[in-house]
């Protein structure tokens, strides 16, 4: 009887010990450190003998909190002139972080590749290579050829980034492959950009 | 056995010595139980010494003697290791029915051994179990997987790794799971969060069908799941048990090793030590593989008790941790892609096989320690206590762009302590019951450093239950009762942005229930069991704000909700005689404000793409439903079973369907034993097949249509073989024989992938 109490006691201090001791951690700000809040698409010219000329256009789509609902992202429209040859490099960037993510995808390469979509293309408006170093397909840096003659002043361009897909997929080197989805992998970006023709 | 069948004999004989003609047509039924737990006690002998006639008691404790004269009687009661019963009775007229107990003889005058505690759940609700050769069948599989062969469970998957148990068509939060007597605590509202346990530690798995809250705490709604390890030995005898399992699909391997034994010097003291480990790699479906659905697994769990005639007491420790693949396909980065793979049908990726596992995954840990104590005060009351100990840490691995890929998105852990002190009655009389207290204290924390915004916020809940109840027994019928008040608290905080966002939330509930058993002849036996149940709302569906990862959907969580409200009827009907057995199970389930994640129709933009928009709402719902399940012996070698089950359930304020209720299916089969043995059954075959209808009732909102419906037909063969004094066990089994390519609805990747094709699987089991 004796060592029952005892064995009680050391029991109770046991379980007190365990409810005392069982506390939730204060919670810590979060930062989103994969979220993307700017994407830049910069144009500039390139004359017959492919020099860049001229002064660098930017269009941006931006959300600043990343992906929160009820905010709706801003998409800047792009303009270009009829029967110019522009190379348009893309910026991707973390504003939470403070964070190039540019150079992550360049370092990813294998695993990144942006593809070229919407009307612009449909309609051959726009025609588009990839002109990243190496000569690989990822998108970074692309040559985008404005036709003369659209037949509309108004259209669209949607940019789609594929993160872990299979590059070597049949079609995937088309940089308006509109089957990307079959290649494997997620989207990471999926932004349509209105587009006006001068 | 022979000691039984002695018995039998004696009765026998004892019986036709009074077959002497007089006004001698009474009847006397009884029923023979444990005083120590209720439990029935076999083959106690029943000997009425004017009559000179007796009688052995059935597996239930039950004991028929007839013709019998009017007039006093002493009856006489023995059984080994028990207190012998002696007791005037005085036979009037018709049929007698009368209950006893025995109280077990302490330990040092008989010298017999000390028998292991088992606790066992007196519950008058329908009660459905997996033990022996049956769960030597489902080995190695998980809980979801082995629970489906009781009828009314069913599974809810996220592809073939993850498996959740339903219970007449609740799961998750709504059903318990109790590791060995302990509430397990995981994360076990998320829909891809498996219950965090092996099967291989159980001896026996239970499935209680009715409302429990009143005696397991709040969310006991749907039912609950027991996974109880044997009692712990008590005698000197050490067993071991090896299990080698090898499967086809998957091309996986499962050891598990079980070695348990008594001390020979103290007596009393028993342990056991059980362990197993798993790995898979890529599943296959009849016509590719489903990439990255691999696993590996290990568990461990061990115990050590001590008894003597007053004081029972036992240390138990388990151990589980997995990292399991998720369909790569199915984790999709917004709305587009989703519905391109709806709409394909079948993974993209064209996957090989291979063990590794690469993002999206999870990784998971649980630690669960439990102690244990009884005393019994006198031979009716009795005192229990029992405390837990629970961790558990989970973390989920999406597929992220540079260092990040390395970092988990969720990574959460919780602390969960339960103690639980009670105290039983066991009166002489009809009377047994219990009254305790309950408390439940957790703490579940992100870990910083995912880089996600967590999903759910930091939180301290604490529970507080008391609860009464009281069985009244008497001959063939058992009437009992309970109520409970439970009140919890819970606090949240968590930021949003750069706010700090806290919040406390109260609940508190009464529930109760009554249910009765009455054994109508020795062959049928009905049931009833009205249940109330509670279960508060889950800090997912409080506090969910922001896009789910991997689902392409956006949570919206609402912290108005109240507490789900449900009243449950389940009644039950078994039969059993020589050749048949039969178990019908009909059941209600009305649950008020029950909680929901709805389409709003919205989508939501952002760079990413879009995704859909849903929300947690309540409503009133009505579940209702049938189980039926039968055996039939043809002859001695040819043996037949049939099982099914039918769930239908609507959200009555909307007049709609809810999403993900099991359609109706059955399962049957044939088995035909043959071999040199005695009994011929060393040898056995068994043909059987599953059948599942198409989902007709359908939500309003679904991302593709339900699947129809399908056939799987399976095919084993065993063998048992003697190794000197020991048993050795081989079974072939090849489920999904014909290689049918199907899609089970209650499979949340059925929208990406078919389900497994054709698996072989090769078991040993060897007991030494």
């Amino acid at each position: 009887m004796k060592n029952l109490k005892k064995v009680s006691l050391y029991l109770l201090a046991l379980v007190a010990f365990g409810f005392a001791s069982c506390k939730s951690e204060d919670p810590t700000q979060e930062n989103d450190g994969e979220v993307i809040t700017d994407v830049t698409l910069k144009f500039q010219e390139l004359n017959a003998s492919n020099a860049l000329v001229g002064s660098v256009l930017s269009f941006k789509a931006s959300d600043p909190q990343g992906i929160e609902v009820g905010k709706t992202p801003t998409i800047q429209s792009i303009n270009l002139a009829k029967g110019k040859k522009y190379q348009m490099t893309i910026e991707v960037t973390n504003a939470i972080e403070n964070e190039d993510i540019t150079k992550e995808i360049l370092e990813e390469a294998a695993e990144h590749q942006f593809f070229f979509l919407g009307q612009v293309f449909d309609s051959s408006f726009l025609s588009i290579q990839y002109a990243d170093a190496g000569g690989i397909a990822l998108g970074l840096k692309t040559i985008v050829t404005v036709s003369s003659s659209t037949g509309t002043n108004n259209s669209s361009m949607r940019v789609v980034l594929r993160h872990d897909l299979n590059k070597s997929f049949p079609g995937a080197t088309n940089p308006n492959f509109a089957n990307f989805v079959q290649a494997g992998g997620e989207t990471d970006l999926d932004i349509t950009f209105p587009v006006i023709f001068s | 056995m022979i000691q039984k069948a002695i018995l039998l004999c004696l009765a026998l004989v004892a019986s036709v010595g009074t077959l002497s003609a007089q006004k001698c047509d009474l009847v006397l039924r009884g029923r023979v139980l444990h005083l120590e737990n209720n439990l029935p006690i076999e083959a106690a002998y029943v000997w009425l010494s004017e009559s000179a006639t007796g009688v052995a008691t059935d597996a239930n404790g039950n004991f028929v003697l007839k013709n019998l004269c009017p007039g006093p009687q002493t009856i006489q009661i023995t059984f080994i290791g028990h207190k012998e019963i002696k007791q005037s009775i005085v036979l009037n007229s018709g049929t007698s029915n009368l209950t006893f107990k025995m109280e077990e003889e302490a330990v040092a005058l008989s010298g017999v051994e000390v028998h292991g505690h088992r606790e066992v759940v007196q519950t008058t609700t329908a009660v459905s179990s997996l033990y022996g050769e049956a769960l030597i069948q489902v080995r190695g599989e998980n809980l979801g997987e082995s629970l489906k062969r009781l009828a009314g469970v069913t599974t809810f998957s996220t592809g073939s790794t993850i498996s959740k148990p339903v219970i007449h068509g609740l799961h998750s939060n709504r059903i318990l799971i109790l590791n060995n007597g302990i509430r397990l605590e995981g994360q076990q509202w998320g829909a891809e969060h498996a219950p965090e346990i092996d099967p291989f530690l159980a001896d026996e798995l239970t499935v209680i069908k009715g409302a429990e809250t009143v005696r397991f705490g709040p969310e006991a709604m749907g039912g609950v799941i027991l996974v109880n390890p044997a009692p712990l030995p008590t005698s000197k005898k050490q067993v071991t048990e090896l299990n080698l399992i090898g499967n086809s699909n998957g091309r996986s391997g499962n050891v598990a090793v079980a070695h348990s034994g008594g001390s020979g010097k103290i007596v009393g003291l028993g342990y056991r030590i059980q362990g197993s480990t798993k790995r898979a790699g890529n599943i296959q479906s009849p016509n590719y593989f489903q990439g990255n659905t691999g696993l590996s697994e290990t568990s461990l769990s061990s115990s050590l008790g001590y008894s003597t005639d007053k004081l029972g007491t036992e240390a138990y420790y388990s151990f589980f941790t997995t990292e399991l693949g998720i369909l790569s396909d199915a984790h999709t980065g917004n709305l587009s892609d989703l519905l391109k793979i709806i709409e394909n049908g079948a993974p993209f990726s064209n996957a090989e096989f291979t063990y590794s596992l690469i993002n999206p995954k999870q990784v998971v840990t649980h630690h669960l320690g439990k102690i244990k104590a009884h005393y019994h005060l006198n031979p009716s009351w009795k005192l229990n206590f029992q405390y837990g100990f629970q961790s558990n840490h989970r973390q989920e691995y999406d597929k992220r762009r540079g260092d990040l890929n390395a970092r988990p998105s969720l990574d959460l852990e919780l602390f969960t302590n339960t103690a639980e002190l009670f105290l039983d009655h066991n009166l002489k009389s009809h009377w047994t019951g219990s009254i305790g207290l309950h408390l439940i204290q957790q703490a579940n924390s992100n870990v910083p450093g995912t880089g996600v915004t967590p999903l759910i916020p930091n939180y301290d809940l604490v529970n507080g239950g008391i609860y009464l109840l009281e069985k009244y027994q008497k001959g063939p019928l058992e009437l009992e009762g309970g109520l409970r008040y439970d009140y919890r608290s819970l606090s949240t905080s968590r930021y949003l942005g750069n706010r700090l966002q806290e919040k406390t939330l109260t609940y508190q509930n009464g529930s109760a229930f009554v249910g009765g058993l009455y054994q109508i002849n020795p062959k049928l036996a009905f049931t009833s069991n009205l249940g109330t149940a509670w279960r508060p709302p889950n800090v997912n569906e409080l506090f969910s704000q922001g896009l789910h990862h991997g689902a392409a959907a956006v949570e919206l969580g609402d912290t108005q909700l109240i507490s789900e409200k449900s009243i449950k009827w389940v009644n039950s009907l078994e039969f059993e005689s020589k050749k048949t057995t039969l178990e019908l199970t009909a059941y209600a389930n009305q649950i008020r404000d029950y909680i929901y994640l709805n389409p709003t129709g919205e989508t939501f933009v952002s760079l990413r793409g879009t995704f859909n928009v849903y929300e947690y709402l309540q409503a009133d719902a009505f579940f209702y439903g049938l189980d039926l399940s039968g055996t039939y012996s043809f002859s001695k070698q040819f043996n037949g079973y049939a099982k099914g089950s039918i769930i239908r359930a609507k959200n009555t304020e909307a007049n709609s369907y809810f999403p993900f209720i099991p359609s109706d299916r059955m399962d049957w089969g044939l088995s035909y034993s043959f071999g040199k043995h005695a009994d011929n059954d060393n040898n056995r075959i068994t043909l059987s097949q599953v059948l599942v209808a198409q989902q007709s009732r359908e939500p309003d909102f679904d991302l593709s249509p339900a699947p129809p419906g399908y056939a799987l037909v399976n095919l084993g063969f065993s063998k048992k073989i003697k190794v000197g004094a020991n048993g050795l066990r081989i079974s072939v089994q090849a489920n999904n024989l014909l290689n049918t390519e199907y899609k089970e609805y209650m499979n949340r990747f059925r929208y990406f992938t078919a389900d497994m094709g054709r698996n072989l699987q090769l078991k040993l089991n060897y007991q030494f």
